[in-house]
């Protein structure tokens, strides 16, 4: 008790247990350190650490069961085997009159590929209706005949309007393209693709191999995350900011109805993608229902909005817009009723109309808040997993496949976890490239 | 020609009556001020002329023509915000060339009306600039000259000056009046600031409770007000106000204020209505520390015994510089004066104060009418 009434200690001795314990709440730093902690060790456990496992993960052969991982490299993200050529649309011949081309086309099935030597290499010739079309020139006389005779048989031959007044016949082939190769290396494949062909063609490079670059599917699934994405964007804004200006004016119930509109954004989506799962039904579809009563469609021809791949990716696009809309309507309201009345009364006073308001006035004002709720919805649609899993699981036919869906099936689903992981990790550069960039129009704005 | 009259407008916000029954005619090229306490209706009014606000019953002419159901854009006016409601991502320059780029008028035009204006407010050098690399008072100008490049017949400005600090709003009032004598348009100017007013305008328009009280030059109103509030409103302190009865008994025509307090009766039209209860009020200016001060106008010096001596107690002393506000004590009741510095005076100290009844104000105390 009686230290308590010492005079004031000088600074070495302040470091006894009490005083210290009352500094240590006081002061500013290691009291905001303490409340931040918690959140910290969730930070560093849940999204940290498997986020550098991940990293880790996505440079190993990682497989479900496998009990070792061995290190790869970088064979997960691309690692090419060999090369191939896809062609088509052989230009066989041109000719002066349409009457030649047809005949030529009709005269194909009598012709015939005759094969020669050319140097070192083997030319396949087609010969039809009494002409000699040099098509091929390849390394054996196999690959000569063999391709040569894919073209004059399987591949369908049509007549085209030429420049000058001429005619060519194209062999056009409408389900797969003739491939050529494997190439080893990209010198050999070069050398192919200047002196296979003796044709004019259309010609591409298929890179085959292990990595997720040169997977079909995840080239397919990188596209429609873009689709998807900016689909869901463009849409968003489109409604979003109508609604934001329709709900900035005074009417009665309008904060009822901002209430009701923030509705789908509150509702786990895991729910309402569930009830979208029975609108968008194939066969109980209340859309489809509405449709045909209202005989716009015949029961016939109903819209398989889920199974049909023109369908959907319009239907998963449709639910997340269901979905996001009203967080950039309210954003964007809440940037409308960040603008001071007053400036748009001046607007009125100069004699801006209301298209000439939002265009001059409204617009440049709510376009850094604007761009806030993009990058945040960009972010949420880009990395969105749920809507697509619960509607449509990528399917048809991976026409709705997305980054996070095909990192998902092909690591858990199919136990590739270092490919998995690598695909995952795609995502991050190209959206810290879109943060980066939006963040910059955002600086430069204000 | 830009005149504006207002005939009978009225304005309405639900129950509340806004705007009464207003009658008012600004002349061309002149400076009106609207003045009066928050809530008068002096804005409303304003916002009326411009466009901004139904009018709920009445009719608007600008220049002749009645504009009471056109749009702000066809009224052949331009307006100054309180907040000057500038458009932050446009530089100085497209901000005031908006209304102008609007209208269609050719570049070239433009830019040489801009540069103008900017000549005139002293812009030129920020044109480039955004207003929020402004300072106040050049705000303030870019939105007097986003008005003036309308070159529209009415300038309406709304409370251009509470936004800025005490020094640079005294500047401005300098500036804005030399602007009205340069341009010579028809200006509206609303204002709180009753110095503002009285400085500024050509005349004044006194407004309470959504109903007009008085339209004068600034000096008619100062010397004759139609009513208490109006004495109470011009002029700075303001007012002193007794409540009192006129008296014309043996001891002659007096006011008999509170605590018997009687002071003798200038006015010889008030003696035939002895017993009227009267609100008895004088300006601070018009009250001396001695019987013949300067604050004692000639006329009552001349008729010897008009200016009033009250007992009173020196309460509260304001020095202002050059001159200092008393608050003192007398049997009826606290009033405030001004006069000239001056050493003899102590604070809790006991004086004679001599009142001009020659200045003095009765006003009805039913009514609050002046009589």
């Amino acid at each position: 008790m009686a230290l308590k009434v010492q005079a004031p200690k000088s600074k070495e001795q302040r470091s006894g247990t009490s005083e210290s314990r009352v500094r240590f709440f006081e002061r500013e730093a290691p009291f905001g350190y303490a409340l931040v902690l918690p959140a910290v060790l969730y930070l560093a456990i849940f999204i940290a650490y498997p986020f550098l496992m991940a990293i880790s993960m996505s440079f190993t052969d990682a497989q479900a069961g496998n009990r070792k991982w061995t290190f790869v490299g970088t064979q997960n993200y691309s690692k090419v085997e060999n090369y191939q050529i896809l062609a088509n649309d052989f230009v066989i011949a041109t000719l002066p009159t349409e009457a030649a081309a047809r005949a030529l086309v009709t005269a194909r099935t009598q012709g015939k590929v005759v094969t020669a030597t050319a140097g070192k290499r083997y030319r396949a010739n087609i010969e039809a209706g009494g002409l000699t079309l040099p098509v091929l020139e390849m390394d054996t006389e196999e690959d000569a005949s063999f391709l040569g005779g894919t073209i004059l048989q399987d591949l369908e031959w049509r007549v085209e309007k030429a420049s000058g007044g001429r005619f060519r016949v194209v062999a056009h082939a409408s389900d797969a393209p003739v491939t050529f190769g494997p190439y080893a290396d990209r010198a050999s494949l070069k050398r192919e693709l200047r002196e296979d062909i003796l044709v004019p063609a259309r010609t591409s490079v298929k890179t085959n191999g292990k990595g997720v670059m040169q997977d079909p599917n995840f080239l397919l699934a990188l596209k429609n995350t873009f689709k998807y994405t900016f689909g869901t964007e463009i849409i968003k804004l489109c409604i979003g900011i109508p609604c934001a200006l329709i709900l900035n004016r005074r009417f009665g119930g309008r904060r009822l109805l901002r209430g009701l509109l923030v509705i789908p954004w509150v509702i786990p989506i895991a729910l309402s993608a569930q009830a979208w799962l029975w609108i968008l039904d194939s066969t109980y579809s209340v859309i489809n229902w509405c449709l045909v009563h209202w005989g716009i469609l015949s029961p016939a021809n109903i819209i398989n909005f889920r199974g049909d791949k023109n369908w959907a990716m319009l239907s998963v696009i449709a639910v997340n817009v269901w979905r996001g809309f009203p967080f950039t309507t309210i954003v964007i309201l809440a940037g409308l009723t960040a603008i001071p009345d007053e400036i748009l009364e001046r607007a009125r006073l100069d004699g801006a109309n209301g298209f000439q308001r939002f265009i001059h006035v409204i617009s440049p004002m709510i376009r850094p808040i604007l761009m806030v709720s993009l990058l945040f919805s960009v972010i949420f649609s880009f990395t969105d997993f749920n809507t697509i899993w619960i509607i449509t699981k990528g399917g048809p036919y991976d026409q709705t496949q997305v980054l996070s869906t095909y990192a998902y099936q092909l690591g858990v689903n199919a136990g590739y976890l270092g490919k998995g992981a690598s695909i995952s990790l795609f995502m991050f550069p190209i959206m810290a490239a879109m943060v980066f960039f939006m963040l910059r129009f955002l600086r430069r704005e204000t | 020609m830009a005149d504006v009259v207002l005939e009978k407008v009225e304005k309405r916000f639900g129950d509340v009556r806004a705007v009464a029954g207003l009658d008012l005619t600004v002349r061309d090229q002149e400076f009106l001020i609207l003045v009066g306490p928050s809530g008068c209706g002096k804005t409303t009014t304003l916002r009326m002329i411009a466009g901004l606000e139904e009018v709920t019953s009445g009719d608007i002419r600008i220049g002749g023509r009645s504009v009471t159901h056109l749009a702000p854009r066809d009224r052949d006016i331009a307006m100054v915000f309180q907040s000057y409601a500038l458009y932050p991502h446009m530089t100085v320059a497209r901000n005031m060339s908006f209304s102008l780029k609007l209208r269609g008028m050719p570049k070239a035009d433009i830019d040489t009306r801009v540069r103008e204006v900017a000549a005139i407010l002293g812009l030129t050098e920020h044109l480039n600039r955004k207003p929020r690399h402004l300072s106040g008072g050049q705000r303030q100008r870019v939105a007097v000259g986003a008005a003036l490049c309308r070159q529209a017949g009415v300038l309406l400005f709304d409370e251009p000056l509470s936004n800025l600090d005490a020094k640079l709003r005294v500047h401005m009032r300098t500036e804005l009046k030399r602007l009205h004598l340069a341009i010579r348009s028809t200006m509206v100017y609303v204002t709180h600031d009753q110095v503002e007013a009285m400085t500024m305008g050509d005349r004044i328009v006194i407004m309470n409770l959504g109903v007009l009280c008085q339209v004068g030059t600034p000096l008619d109103i100062y010397d004759k007000p139609a009513n208490r509030f109006v004495a109470g409103f011009i002029g700075t302190p303001p007012m002193n106000f007794f409540e009192g009865e006129i008296a014309a008994d043996s001891a002659g025509p007096a006011v008999v204020l509170g605590g018997g307090l009687r002071l003798p009766l200038a006015r010889q039209d008030l003696v035939s209505s002895a017993g009227r209860p009267v609100v008895f009020g004088i300006r601070p200016e018009h009250i001396s520390l001695t019987e013949t001060g300067p604050a004692i106008s000639d006329a009552a010096r001349a008729a010897a015994g008009k200016a009033a001596k009250v007992p009173a107690t020196i309460d509260v002393l304001e020095p202002l510089g050059h001159r200092v506000i008393l608050t003192a004590g007398s049997p009826a009741g606290p009033f405030q004066m001004e006069t000239e510095i001056h050493a003899g005076i102590r604070q809790g100290e006991r004086a004679d104060l001599w009142f001009d009844m020659n200045r003095a104000y009765f006003f009805d105390r039913e009514t609050e009418e002046t009589i």
